[in-house]
């Protein structure tokens, strides 16, 4: 996909390298000199003016671009630069700064059809990081519903089974498997849970307990929600 | 007559009953919710620059979910 990121500053130049990487056409738009320097600097199509000014925007190809990150610190220059590219054809993602205006946006802003509030994400990193053990909130996709890595313990029941063998709650999926130290993949039915080994699961929030002492094995550990 | 515009903060997602109870306060003609560093902007017609105050510090502050207002007298 070709996508257009409005705002070089540490979100919205990170996105633009991770979406790069995976292999999308990237054009950035910052208004600063310095920032816009930077991105060009690590090869980005850089275009330097305002995120909120339709020509600006224009210039950067938002006729051209599937999709806009409003990705700015400042909520108005979001916004602003959602309804262009909205009304250019793009899909767009806009950028808040504080967690009540999420549902204001997603009611009222028809011009946004994503918002990220990237503190959020921060936290539950920090939450994790700070809490350690065996069970990690990866995602939230709905109020209800959490996507949660579980280390594999000693004391799990299912240690020494096989992905065969496992079986979820009802309202809990497996959605990927990584030896201890390897990397997540697919799930194949003979792998074999060992200490340390690692289980992504989609889940209902009420299942998590249950999953976690299937696959963990302690009766006691707070459950997470970011 | 005065014309004044309150711009309201909030610190609640729940903007419609927000936006009801300002719209619903006496000398309250119009209020949006708007995009921005603020929620919503109220406009007011009153007969003094006392009531503006009353309205503006007295009953928007205290609306449940207000977290700060920004008052513009008009000239």
């Amino acid at each position: 996909m070709h996508i257009l990121i409005v705002g070089a500053g540490r979100v919205g130049l990170r996105t633009a390298r991770i979406t790069h990487n995976e292999g999308h056409e990237v054009t950035v738009v910052e208004n600063d000199y310095d920032k816009a320097e930077r991105a060009q600097n690590e090869g980005f199509a850089v275009v330097e003016g305002d995120g909120s000014d339709e020509d600006t925007l224009e210039r950067a190809g938002v006729d051209e671009v599937d999709a806009l990150g409003a990705l700015t610190g400042d909520l108005n220059t979001n916004f602003v630069a959602c309804m262009v590219g909205k009304h250019h054809g793009c899909r767009t993602v806009m950028r808040i700064d504080e967690d009540y205006r999420e549902n204001i946006y997603r009611k009222y802003a028809e011009e946004v059809d994503e918002i990220v509030y990237p503190e959020r994400l921060g936290a539950i990193g920090a939450k994790n990081a700070l809490l350690g053990g065996n069970v990690t909130a990866i995602a939230d996709l709905a109020e209800n519903l959490q996507i949660v890595q579980f280390a594999v313990t000693e004391d799990a029941p299912m240690h020494g089974y096989t992905l065969s063998e496992l079986e979820l709650p009802s309202r809990a999926r497996l959605l990927a498997f990584g030896k201890k130290d390897g990397a997540l993949g697919l799930p194949l039915p003979d792998d074999t849970l060992e200490v340390g080994d690692r289980i992504a699961v989609l889940a209902e929030f009420d299942a998590l307990d249950d999953v976690r002492q299937i696959l963990v094995g302690e009766a006691t550990a707070a459950t997470e929600v970011a | 007559m005065v014309t004044a515009y309150v711009l309201v903060k909030a610190n609640t997602g729940e903007a419609d009953r927000l936006l009801d109870a300002i719209a619903a306060i006496d000398g309250v003609v119009d209020a949006h919710i708007v995009a921005g560093d603020v929620d919503v902007i109220a406009k007011l017609d009153v007969d003094s620059p006392t009531d503006v105050k009353d309205i503006a510090a007295d009953e928007i502050q205290h609306t449940d979910g207000v977290e700060d207002t920004e008052t513009y007298i008009s000239m």
